[in-house]
C-alpha cells in the first residue's frame, strides 16, 4: 500500500513541476542576485574594517578607503546583468 | 586552536577584529622614521632630536616631559612613553585570538618592568628615579607596578606577584639569590619564564604533529627564531667573557638551534660556536654576512644588530606572506622597537660624543 501511495505521490508530485517550474528564469537570475549581493557584503566585511581602521590613523585616507570597500561591489553589478539576459 | 570565521586570529565568528587591526597597524608603520631620518638625526645635537622628534609622531610626548626633563633624558623618556602608548593601543584594539597572541609577546615588557624594579629595590633607588624608565606597554596594569615600587624587599614584590605567571619561577629563583645575592637568578627566572609561555598552547609538545603551514605555523618559526638568536646572543656572549658561569642557567627551551646538552661544549669553543650557527640552514644563509665579521673582528656588537635585523626582516617577509595575521602586528612592533633604539642610541652617542661614523655602526638599519 506504501508503494502504491509512493507512486501517486510521485505523479502529484510530477505533475505539480510540470505546471509550475521551482524555479523560472527570473527566480534563478533574483536568487543570482542575491546571493552575489551576500557575497559582496562578506568580502566587504574585512575591507571595511581594515578601512575605518586606516582612517582612524590618517583622515587622508577616508577616500581610498571608500573606494576599496565598496570595490566588491562590482559581484552584485555583474549580476544584475544576468536579470537583462532572461528577461 | 579557534578556527571559527575566516580568519584563525579572530575569536568570534563574523568580528573582523583582524583586519581592523592590521589596518591600523600598517598605518603607522608607515609613519615610522625612515632611514633617511636617522642619517639627519645623527648630524643633530640632543636639542635638535628633540625638536624633531617634537614635529613628528612624539609631539605629544616630548610636549607633556618638556617642563621636567631636558636634553637626552628628555628624549629617553618621551621614547618610553610612546612605545608603551602605542602598544597599549594595540592591546585596546585587539580581541580574542589576536589579542592572545599579542599579549604574549607584549610580555617582555613586564619582564623588563619587574627587572627594573627588582634592581631598583635592590639598590635601594628611589622609586621616583627609575619609574620613566618602565615602559608600561605589558599585560601587568599600572596600580600593581606603582605597588611593586613601593615594596622595600624584594621578597615583598614577589608576593604580591602571588596571582601572575612569574610567581612560582621567581619563588624559586628567590632561595639561589639569597644564597648568592647575586640579581642573575632573578633575571634569568624571568626571562626563561616569559620565553617558555611563549610557546606555549600554540606548538605542540615533542612527538606530536606542528602546524606545517599557515599563519600560525609561521608564527612559531618566527618565536623559535627568536628564541634561538636568545640563545646564540647568550651564548656568544659567555663565551667571549670566558666567564665561569653555568650555560645551561641562561638556556631557553623552544629553539631549535641548539640542544641544552651541546650549549655547554660550544660556549668552551668560540669557532665550532660559531660553525654551528653558520651550519645551522635555517639561519646559516641570512646570517652569514654578520657571522663573517664576527670571525674577522671582535665585534659582537655588530653580530646583535645584524641578528635584529634579521629578525625583523623575517618578520617583514611574514607579513606580506600572510597580509592579515599577526605577523603584520609583530613587525610593527619590532620595528618601532628598532626605531626607539635607534633614536636612543643618536642620543647617547651625541651626547657622549662619539662621531658619525660610529654612531651609525650602532644603528640598526637595513
Amino acid at each position: 500500500m506504501i508503494e502504491a501511495l509512493a507512486d501517486t505521490t510521485g505523479l502529484v508530485l510530477q505533475e505539480t513541476v510540470e505546471e509550475s517550474p521551482f524555479l523560472t528564469d527570473i527566480g534563478a537570475a533574483a536568487l543570482a542576485v542575491g546571493l552575489s549581493a551576500l557575497a559582496a557584503g562578506y568580502a566587504e566585511r574585512g575591507i571595511g574594517a581594515a578601512a575605518v581602521g586606516a582612517i582612524a590613523e590618517d583622515d587622508d585616507m577616508f577616500v581610498p578607503g571608500i573606494v576599496m570597500t565598496v570595490l566588491p561591489e562590482t559581484l552584485v553589478i555583474f549580476a544584475i546583468v544576468a536579470i537583462f539576459l532572461v528577461q | 586552536m579557534n578556527a571559527s570565521g575566516s580568519n584563525p586570529e579572530s575569536g568570534t565568528l563574523g568580528a573582523s577584529n583582524p583586519e581592523y587591526v592590521v589596518g591600523r597597524v600598517r598605518s603607522r608603520r608607515a609613519s615610522l622614521f625612515a632611514d633617511e631620518d636617522y642619517r639627519k638625526l645623527i648630524r643633530m645635537g640632543p636639542s635638535g632630536i628633540a625638536r624633531f622628534m617634537e614635529e613628528s609622531e612624539y609631539e605629544r610626548e616630548i610636549n607633556e616631559l618638556g617642563t621636567r626633563f631636558s636634553g637626552v633624558d628628555l628624549i629617553e623618556h618621551a621614547l618610553n612613553r610612546n612605545l608603551a602608548k602605542h602598544f597599549q593601543d594595540l592591546l585596546d584594539w585587539s580581541e580574542g585570538r589576536l589579542y592572545d597572541l599579542i599579549a604574549r609577546y607584549l610580555r617582555k615588557f613586564d619582564v623588563w618592568n619587574l627587572k627594573t624594579i627588582i634592581r631598583g629595590i635592590y639598590t635601594d633607588t628611589d622609586p621616583e628615579e627609575y619609574q620613566t624608565d618602565l615602559i608600561r606597554a605589558g599585560e601587568l596594569d599600572d596600580r600593581t607596578l606603582d605597588r611593586l615600587m613601593e615594596a622595600d624587599e624584594i621578597e615583598d614584590a614577589i608576593e604580591m606577584l602571588s596571582r601572575t605567571t612569574y610567581y612560582e619561577p621567581l619563588m624559586a629563583a628567590y632561595e639561589e639569590f639569597e644564597e648568592t645575592g647575586a640579581l642573575v637568578p632573578l633575571e634569568n627566572a624571568l626571562d626563561r619564564a616569559f620565553y617558555e609561555r611563549l610557546l606555549e598552547d600554540v606548538s605542540r609538545p615533542p612527538g606530536q604533529e606542528q602546524p606545517q603551514e599557515g599563519p600560525e605555523a609561521r608564527y612559531i618559526e618566527f618565536l623559535q627564531a627568536e628564541i634561538d638568536f636568545r640563545n646564540a646572543r647568550n651564548a656568544l656572549r659567555l663565551a667571549r667573557s670566558g666567564a665561569d658561569l653555568d650555560p645551561a642557567s641562561y638556556y631557553i627551551e623552544g629553539g631549535v638551534l641548539f640542544e641544552e646538552s651541546e650549549l655547554n661544549r660550544l660556549v668552551a669553543d668560540y669557532d665550532e660556536l660559531i660553525d654551528h650557527i653558520a651550519e645551522n640552514k635555517r639561519y646559516g644563509d641570512r646570517l652569514s654576512g654578520a657571522l663573517d665579521r664576527l670571525r674577522d673582528a671582535d665585534s659582537l656588537i655588530q653580530f646583535e644588530h645584524a641578528v635584529d635585523a634579521a629578525l625583523l626582516q623575517y618578520s617583514d617577509t611574514l607579513s606580506s606572506i600572510y597580509p592579515v595575521s599577526v605577523s603584520a602586528v609583530l613587525s610593527y612592533i619590532l620595528a618601532k622597537e628598532r626605531e626607539v633604539e635607534n633614536i636612543r642610541a643618536i642620543a647617547r652617542g651625541r651626547e657622549v660624543g662619539l662621531d658619525e661614523s660610529e654612531i651609525e655602526e650602532e644603528l640598526v638599519i637595513l
